[in-house]
């Protein structure tokens, strides 16, 4: 056994798939997590929110290619070319329904099933010939894909993530895309809404500017100091939502029928229902593993992310003959927007070369 | 997608090799010096324009940026003056360079490289080495069609003929008295004037010979006469004929030869405007104006097309399609055919006509004021396709 991916969420299936396009057989590759179904967690989290549409566009899929899109497989599906039409224009987002059926085809495809194995990992360590989890190995090369170390709860309030219906009177809390779903979905249901926030949404069509998707933004970006890149992340995480009418058209329409109002106090309004659209806990002090990994071989870090390569490894502990690198949201030092699944396969594909690197 | 510099680059490169490829297939520097003017605006765009003014570069921008640079490319044919033979090959082989951008960007590239779109575009070490090949292939191609391009002779004032071209080259401006007799390949005469003469311009035994923005004047039997040869003529224009048994432009016997083609000329005056014997050649959107026995004879087991011409008072015949020749002629606009007077139902001011077991195929002309029509004489046919 060669490789290790340590969760199995949609990281870690990004991860799985680009090795297997990368040509390592099933048995070279151990999962070690605690849901077969790679999706979900993240399904349970999507219906929590009644999300019907994915924020990624078409290339925003789990198989390792970007060819074909989710927008062509819907054209070739349903038969008309809307779909091509609006991801030429940068406006296509994938149906959930289609995004979970074609990662279901990932799965099913890739011989996942067989490299699976349901255990939860809570150590990793650097040993001669690459690393042990949980005293098993060593595994020359590691992908470590723990996912959010947990929600951000809010005492008192039902978190967006978390199953919930809709009270007469709503206070959402936070400015992001689940509480921008959260209000319309209340909406819809009738209610009345209160969004309480700190300041105001950003308006951006994915997680960050276009740019940090590719090297020409994230060349400069990895060129930063330690601390403007902490400040930039800083800044790219504000919370933020697409423009457009399908969300500013319905908000508007209830800001003239007062049944959403805009709240910047701290206290939530009294006989309201409070959903925390707060999302994750954040950073590597969060998560049990990393943060054992980080005191086990005094890794370093900066502020609540650890200081990983520009190929998303971590650089004392990978040469040429191991890789320990990280995917998901734990991977922002080496990529911006490492919390999706564009950064889920910078990590993968970065992985993938190390991997082959030393074939 | 947001490129990097040498992201953009590349792929350009890379993806002009298919473009490159069908250039060099056709053996034409025209072709070659085609696809590099369309790198080349392609890159300066890149350098100057696109990668400053777009750091993402959403698909749909390919349309309205292909235009740009297909208007770029246009003006700068013409500019430098590569001849291509007709502007839909140029718009195709554009074309062609285009889409497989398209493809290669959206599909192919994304396919064997998983990077490629989280690299900016850059295509690896592969595609980098393919990138040099089309630069270099490219370069090294624009360096050989200038190498071997023909040397061009400007003439000032008038010189006295004939003229006898044995070589290839290039003859540009100025009068020519008594005419121009061309026996080598690769010749053209270009923004030229020739005054009497048998011939205005005498081709034999020769190929890709083009006469671009030719006036002919004065000449006592063809103002161009094209034998065995594989000749373009582009915007001539041909009046004022020494005698009455002339013919605008004649093409005989080329059978063997590449097809020909006569395109924007303007005849008056002349017996026969165009006229074409056991030849292959496309006749387009010429004006012939007043001849004396046929507008325009495609004869003796030719093979021609007719299309978007203006035959204009004709006497006998507008188009004529003769003697087991097979033509095409479609679009083009016949009006004031005349009798000729002798009696003959031939000769009778017939707009189009096949005659002589001829094959015609006749679509979307337009007729006015001619009586003969569009008729079939002695065994040969009309039909609409």
């Amino acid at each position: 056994m060669r490789c290790a991916i340590v969760g199995s969420g949609l990281a870690a299936l990004a991860g799985y798939a680009t090795l297997r396009r990368g040509g390592l057989r099933p048995e070279e590759i151990a999962v070690f997590g605690t849901h077969e179904d790679p999706l979900a967690v993240w399904r349970g989290r999507a219906a929590a929110i009644r999300q019907q549409r994915m924020r990624s566009e078409s290339d925003g899929h789990l198989a390792a290619a970007a060819f074909p899109g989710l927008a062509l497989r819907e054209t070739v599906r349903r038969g008309n070319v809307v779909a091509l039409a609006q991801t030429a224009a940068s406006r296509y987002h994938p149906r959930v329904e289609d995004f979970v059926a074609h990662a279901s085809r990932v799965v099913e495809r890739s011989g996942w099933s067989t490299s699976f194995v349901s255990r939860h990992v809570s150590s990793v360590r650097a040993v001669d010939g690459g690393f042990e989890l949980d005293g098993d190995g060593p595994f020359a090369h590691v992908l470590l894909a723990t996912g959010h170390p947990g929600l951000e709860h809010v005492p008192g309030a039902v978190h967006a993530y978390e199953p919930h219906g809709y009270a007469p009177k709503v206070a959402v809390i936070g400015a992001g895309m689940a509480a921008a779903t959260e209000w319309l979905n209340a909406l819809a249901a009738g209610s009345e809404v209160v969004s309480i926030r700190r300041r105001e949404p950003l308006r951006r069509p994915l997680n960050v500017p276009r740019p940090y998707f590719s090297k020409r933004g994230l060349a400069s970006f990895h060129r930063l100091s330690d601390d403007a890149r902490t400040k930039t992340l800083t800044d790219l995480n504000q919370p933020s939502y697409p423009a457009g009418r399908a969300w500013d058209v319905p908000l508007e329409r209830a800001v003239a029928t007062s049944q959403f109002r805009v709240s910047d106090s701290c206290l939530t309004p009294v006989g309201h229902q409070v959903i925390a659209a707060t999302g994750f806990k954040r950073g590597w002090r969060c998560d049990s593993l990393l943060a054992d990994l980080v005191a086990g071989h005094g890794l370093k870090t900066v502020d609540r992310w650890i200081v990983l390569a520009p190929d998303s490894t971590i650089p004392s502990l990978t040469d040429d003959k191991r890789t320990l690198s990280v995917a998901g949201v734990a991977g922002q030092w080496a990529f911006p927007a490492a919390d999706t699944i564009a950064g889920a396969k910078y990590a993968a594909r970065a992985f993938l070369r190390n991997v082959c690197r030393t074939r | 997608m947001s490129y990097t510099l040498i992201g953009r680059i590349q792929t350009r490169l890379l993806a002009a090799a298919p473009a490159l490829a069908v250039a060099l297939g056709v053996h034409r520097w025209w072709a070659i010096e085609l696809v590099a003017l369309m790198v080349a605006v392609g890159l300066v765009l890149d350098v100057l324009v696109y990668h400053r003014a777009l750091p993402y570069q959403p698909a749909w921008l390919a349309m309205p940026l292909g235009a740009l640079e297909l208007g770029l490319v246009y003006l700068l044919m013409h500019r430098l003056g590569i001849m291509v033979p007709h502007l839909r090959f140029a718009v195709w082989l554009f074309g062609l360079g285009w889409l497989t951008q398209q493809v290669a960007v959206h599909a192919v590239l994304p396919r064997l490289r998983l990077e490629y779109g989280e690299s900016g575009g850059e295509p690896g070490r592969a595609g980098k080495l393919v990138a040099v090949a089309v630069a270099v292939t490219a370069v090294g191609g624009l360096a050989g069609a200038r190498a071997v391009e023909p040397p061009t002779v400007h003439i000032h004032g008038t010189v006295q003929g004939p003229l006898v071209i044995r070589h290839a080259e290039t003859l540009v401006g100025g009068v020519v008295r008594g005419g121009i007799r061309i026996r080598a390949n690769h010749v053209t005469l270009r923004d030229l004037t020739i005054v009497g003469g048998t011939y205005g311009v005498d081709v034999e035994h020769a190929q890709h010979v083009m006469l671009d923005r030719v006036h002919i004047t004065r000449f006592t039997l063809d103002a161009v006469k094209a034998m065995d040869a594989g000749v373009m003529v582009d915007h001539c224009s041909v009046s004022d004929p020494a005698s009455e048994l002339t013919t605008g432009v004649l093409i005989s016997y080329s059978m063997g030869r590449p097809m020909s083609m006569v395109d924007h000329c303007t005849i008056v005056g002349t017996r026969e405007g165009i006229s074409t014997h056991s030849s292959m050649v496309d006749v387009r959107n010429n004006h012939v104006v007043g001849t004396t026995v046929r507008g325009i004879s495609l004869a003796e087991m030719s093979m021609d097309h007719a299309s978007g011409n203006h035959v204009e008072n004709a006497k006998g015949v507008g188009i004529l399609c003769m003697d087991h020749s097979m033509c095409e002629i479609e679009h083009n606009t016949v009006t004031g055919a005349t009798p000729n007077g002798d009696g003959n139902p031939s000769e009778s001011g017939v707009a189009i006509e096949s005659y002589f077991y001829a094959e015609a195929t006749v679509k979307h002309n337009t007729v006015t004021s001619s009586p003969g029509g569009v008729r079939a004489f002695d065994d040969s046919t009309i039909s609409s396709g």
